[in-house]
């Protein structure tokens, strides 16, 4: 069920903040940290855009032993153009004001 | 509260997260709980499991709400699936099945304020029994589905007469003809046929249902009433914003001056007890009776909200139920009017049923082994016996 909606600037920093990560794995507590929102705001948003393929999660060993796995989170393709084509809104008013 | 609280608390919140969440979803409430362990700062540490507990509040919710239903469509929400897709399943298949639970929770919250209030058995029996009335007729809907196909625009415009018949002739009390004796009962049939009628022309319409409502119109003017005429100019205020045709905008136009008409006459019908403005009498019987009309008022609406989210492809019928019963709703509580469902009223139970039967709801066919959603037709839903009725119990 594809629901097309303006994505909300929580959304867009949490996206920009995924694609700042080049493919790399973020954490939760670390990407809420960068995204600046709070895990109320982006648990459901990171559920979304899983459950819509912009997100692939999955559960990851950690370096150091004895410590329980943790979920990890990056973009896919999709995911990545959903964030370019959706940047934070002080991100397109920046990138506007350079095109000016 | 110490430290160690704090984290004894974040870890009981995460737990918490974790059993009350959907199955599909409880990874990830593992995933909440194992960042909580890793922040060293119990303050830290606790505000996210708390944050995180607050924002998939709302699918916690939605998937206990969505269990019982589901179970009314026969899918299994305990492995596989989404909460989205039952919900999605539940308003595409059976928007009545949410409906009816919706109505049933409101009238139990309704008796639950008139016992709380004091009001008398007969009341609490009436309501019971019209919800009965009203499940029966909903359980034996479709049958009327050609006579709906073939007379649509025909149907609404006899309602319309009925309700202007309602105006000329039905019992009057204080200078307002809006009732009719049946059985021993009072019943209110614009109460009963109008929000069908919007909800129904939502869906579809053409010459003679909007000259049904604007005979409705005219009823609600002649009558006086202004609740029924604001629900009328409301639904059809918010159809006219989404669909501006060359039926709407009559219609609209009808119900504006007709609204504008009951405002400008005067309306001197008393408060009923138990009945007309109890959205805030209900506090000063009880925080609990207060809380339970208030609760009861919002149930209705839900189909509409969930509809509206869930059914892209027929959010005009879904917002025109809402803003339907908002406005009953708000009636009620700035006038004396009946409290939709919730207070004493036989005819609301009835009319909320009949709208509910005017929803969309899309057949499933088979086709080889892939099974498709299909969509009615426009012009043929399954208007029903619910409405042949409801003209029968005000005839």
């Amino acid at each position: 069920m594809a629901r097309s909606r303006t994505l909300s600037n929580h959304a867009r920093n949490i996206l920009f903040a995924l694609l700042e990560a080049r493919g790399g794995w973020q954490h939760g507590y670390e990407l809420a940290r960068l995204a600046g929102v709070k895990s109320g705001t982006l648990y459901p948003l990171l559920i979304r855009l899983e459950e819509q393929g912009y997100l692939q999660a999955e559960w990851q060993q950690p370096l150091e032993g004895g410590r329980p796995p943790r979920h990890a989170y990056r973009l896919t393709a999709a995911g990545e153009q959903l964030a370019r084509d959706n940047p934070p809104h002080g991100a397109a008013a920046a990138a506007r004001a350079v095109a000016i | 509260m110490s430290l160690g609280t704090r984290r004894r608390v974040a870890l009981l919140t995460c737990r918490v997260l974790q059993r009350a969440l959907p199955p599909g979803l409880q990874p990830w409430g593992g995933a909440i709980a194992q960042e909580v362990a890793e922040i060293d700062d119990d303050d830290a540490a606790l505000r996210f499991a708390l944050h995180g507990l607050f924002g998939l509040a709302p699918r916690i919710i939605l998937f206990q709400l969505a269990r019982p239903l589901a179970a009314l469509t026969g899918r299994d929400t305990r492995n596989g699936g989404t909460v989205d897709m039952d919900l999605y399943e539940v308003v595409v298949r059976r928007p009545q099945a949410l409906g009816t639970a919706c109505a049933v929770g409101a009238v139990l919250l309704g008796l639950a304020y008139m016992w709380a209030a004091g009001a008398p058995l007969r009341y609490l029996g009436i309501n019971t029994g019209a919800l009965a009335v009203g499940l029966g007729l909903l359980a034996l809907s479709g049958g009327l589905v050609g006579v709906a196909r073939r007379w649509p625009g025909a149907l609404t415009l006899a309602m319309g007469v009925l309700l202007l018949a309602t105006g000329l002739l039905g019992d009057r009390s204080e200078g307002a003809a809006r009732w009719v004796a049946f059985g021993g009962l009072f019943i209110q049939p614009s109460l009963i046929l109008l929000p069908a009628m919007i909800v129904g022309f939502a869906r579809s319409r053409n010459a003679l249902s909007a000259i049904g409502l604007i005979v409705a119109a005219a009823a609600m003017a002649i009558q006086p009433d202004r609740a029924m005429a604001g629900m009328l100019a409301a639904g059809l205020a918010v159809l006219a914003a989404l669909r501006p045709d060359r039926w709407v905008l009559p219609a609209f136009a009808a119900s504006a001056l007709a609204f504008g008409i009951t405002l400008v006459r005067p309306d001197t019908l008393p408060a009923m007890p138990y009945v007309d403005q109890i959205l805030y009498s209900a506090f000063d019987v009880h925080a609990l009776a207060g809380l339970a009309v208030l609760g009861g008022s919002i149930l209705l609406v839900v189909p509409a909200i969930v509809g509206k989210l869930y059914d892209a492809t027929h959010r005009e019928a879904y917002s025109v139920f809402g803003i339907v019963w908002l406005a009953a709703i708000l009636a009620a509580a700035i006038g004396n009017y009946p409290t939709p469902i919730v207070g004493y009223g036989g005819s609301a139970v009835l009319g909320y049923m009949l709208s509910l039967a005017m929803l969309p709801t899309a057949t499933r066919a088979c086709i080889g082994a892939e099974v498709s959603i299909r969509d009615e037709a426009p012009g043929q839903q399954p208007v029903d016996r619910h409405l042949c009725i409801g003209i029968a119990l005000t005839s």
